[in-house]
């Protein structure tokens, strides 16, 4: 099955070694992504980069602070994405949240209805 | 579809080493044919011969022998044929392509229907559009891995560029959580593809992801192109 329609896509820059009440920062956005039930979320990791405070990372460092830049990419309709806002304001401590309006299209086995 | 009555067969004469674009240039072209809808094609193995370079080639001689003949037919429409010819001239290289009068007396039965988009080699400047398509590694079309086939399908139908991302945790309409387990043989974290091109190519490309895309989300937005340029050797004119 095929449906299309409007969404709001919301970019979450991070590193790997942020936490938030204990665990990794990027699970507690998912956990949190979960409950709210918003559709899907996927994160990334990065092999190199730079953040507001300048740090630059390599995947080659043999560093063992895990500290990749992480990418969260989160895609639903703009009333759900407005749910998750506020959580992230709390969770974030330093990082940049990217938005931007999309047109999503979903696909769904005919035989397999998605979870609501 | 091929219907009887005439056609156009075309024969395709290359050597089994030859490259394009750093991919063996046989399978490049069995690629284009397919994902552009062709009805058909063949790729034969010749067992010696010589070309323009006059040079005999043969199965005996180890050094050369990758520079075997090869011969890949199909036949098709002389509409379809003309709109595939300037591609395949480019792909061919040094190569032949021989094109002649033929007569279908029977077509071959089609078990699907054929998706036929029309791309063109344009310059990418200013607006244009970035698909992204969300799957799971684990996904696969026909024999091969999705996400292998979609950046195959995506190449052959001449889209700009294409990057495979994988994730290291996520989930989706299922809620089936993708995770990386270092040590796992499981391969099913979230593959991202993102592709950049101009709407009407990604608006073309729409309906074979349909066909291939089972279970999955593909967003669409507006980006704006900064710089695209192909490396001198492999820009169109």
């Amino acid at each position: 099955m095929k449906e299309q329609f409007q969404a709001r896509m919301l970019r979450i820059h991070f590193t790997e070694g942020d936490k938030w009440e204990g665990e990794p920062l990027y699970k507690a956005i998912i956990t949190k992504c979960m409950e709210l039930g918003i559709g899907g979320a996927t994160v990334f990791r990065a092999i190199e980069g730079f953040g507001a405070s300048a740090r630059i990372y390599h995947a080659r460092t043999l560093s063992i602070s895990k500290n990749a830049p992480i990418l969260v990419t989160v895609i639903d309709t703009e009333e759900q994405i407005q749910k998750l806002l506020p959580h992230l304001d709390r969770m974030i401590q330093g990082g940049l949240v990217a938005s931007s309006i999309v047109e999503a299209i979903r696909y769904t086995p005919a035989d397999r209805p998605p979870k609501t | 579809m091929l219907t009887p009555g005439k056609a156009l067969k075309v024969s395709i004469y290359l050597s089994e080493g030859s490259t394009h674009h750093g991919a063996s240039t046989y399978s490049s072209i069995l690629d284009f044919l397919y994902f552009r809808g062709c009805s058909g094609a063949t790729v034969l193995k010749g067992v010696a011969g010589f070309g323009a370079d006059h040079r005999i080639h043969t199965s005996h001689s180890v050094e050369i022998s990758d520079r075997l003949p090869l011969r890949i037919e199909f036949i098709e429409t002389p509409e379809k044929v003309h709109e595939l010819l300037g591609k395949l001239e480019e792909m061919v290289g040094t190569g032949m392509i021989e094109v002649q009068e033929t007569t279908i007396a029977k077509p071959a039965q089609l078990s699907k229907p054929q998706k036929a988009p029309v791309p063109q080699h344009i310059k990418l400047e200013g607006k244009a559009q970035m698909m992204r398509i969300f799957i799971g590694e684990s996904d696969r079309w026909h024999d091969q891995p999705l996400h292998e086939a979609l950046i195959r399908a995506m190449r052959a139908n001449d889209l700009a560029g294409a990057t495979v991302y994988r994730g290291i945790l996520g989930y989706g309409a299922h809620r089936r959580v993708h995770k990386e387990k270092p040590l796992s043989l499981s391969h099913d974290a979230s593959i991202m593809i993102s592709v950049i091109d101009t709407e009407q190519k990604l608006q073309q490309f729409l309906p074979i992801v349909d066909d291939m895309v089972e279970e999955g989300l593909v967003v669409l937005s507006e980006v704006d192109i900064i710089k695209y340029s192909p490396r001198a050797s492999e820009s169109v004119e």
